[in-house]
């Protein structure tokens, strides 16, 4: 009985390489990284990417002392605040509803356990950046700074763990890739 | 114990009428690209997930899943 299924089974497995080439199957395996990337990782892209976009070069406004040291609250430097997480909003809510419009079926798909095993690594990563980011910023700077320089500090070290958290599940969904 | 995973998972879609990974995925309740990255060896699915792709090819679990150990 089992040499028979041996038998049966190292001939399915002929054919099956005969014509696996000719298959849907090879249709499948053959299509590009980005057809079959998993809804999960291109949400990580267009936040990590909007991120970049916005808070960049608000960060680099900030560095190159575009906004002067002003007593709080400095409405200059507030505006340039809202500005750019305005816009990375709005970058985030359009590219949303193109991904929906994109990848409907994949949007409606709850998480799997590879999504959430993968979401659990990027946030316990990203939550020793954020931990050690806000011991700097809220224990020690307080010390030696003041105003925005501490607050543009907490959002650089927020901006800094979501970077983090976002390139964790890019890395987890590419390292896994079929 | 080092060892690896590895699988009949494609061969299986192709017997089962050339199911596809997006078929298979549906209905053990993961994604295709899951299926696509257990059935390439780079994701080891939990003991529940692995049951329910035999389960799939009414098969039992040592005929679709098999251990190598180094």
């Amino acid at each position: 009985m089992l040499k028979m299924f041996d038998i049966e089974l190292f001939l399915t497995t002929i054919v099956f390489i005969l014509l696996v080439t000719k298959t849907k199957l090879h249709k499948e395996s053959s299509m590009s990284y980005q057809e079959t990337m998993p809804y999960r990782e291109k949400i990580a892209w267009l936040s990590m990417l909007a991120m970049l976009f916005t808070f960049g070069p608000y960060f680099t406004l900030v560095a190159s002392g575009y906004f002067p040291a002003k007593p709080m609250p400095d409405l200059h430097q507030l505006a340039g605040y809202a500005i750019t997480a305005t816009l990375q909003v709005t970058l985030l809510l359009v590219g949303h509803m193109v991904l929906r419009r994109r990848n409907p079926q994949d949007a409606k798909l709850p998480a799997d356990e590879r999504d959430i095993a993968i979401k659990q690594r990027s946030v316990t990563a990203a939550y020793y950046v954020l931990i050690t980011g806000m011991i700097l910023v809220g224990v020690v700077m307080p010390f030696t700074s003041s105003g925005w320089e501490i607050v543009n500090s907490a959002l650089f070290m927020i901006v800094f763990a979501e970077l983090v958290q976002f390139s964790m599940v890019v890395v987890g969904y590419r390292r896994q890739a079929g | 114990m080092k060892g690896s995973l590895s699988n009949n998972i494609r061969l299986l879609r192709f017997l089962q009428s050339e199911m596809t990974q997006a078929e298979l995925g549906q209905r053990v309740g993961v994604t295709r690209q899951t299926i696509a990255a257990i059935e390439a060896g780079k994701y080891s699915p939990s003991l529940e997930v692995a049951f329910r792709i035999a389960g799939e090819f009414k098969l039992p679990l040592e005929q679709v899943f098999q251990w190598q150990a180094e």
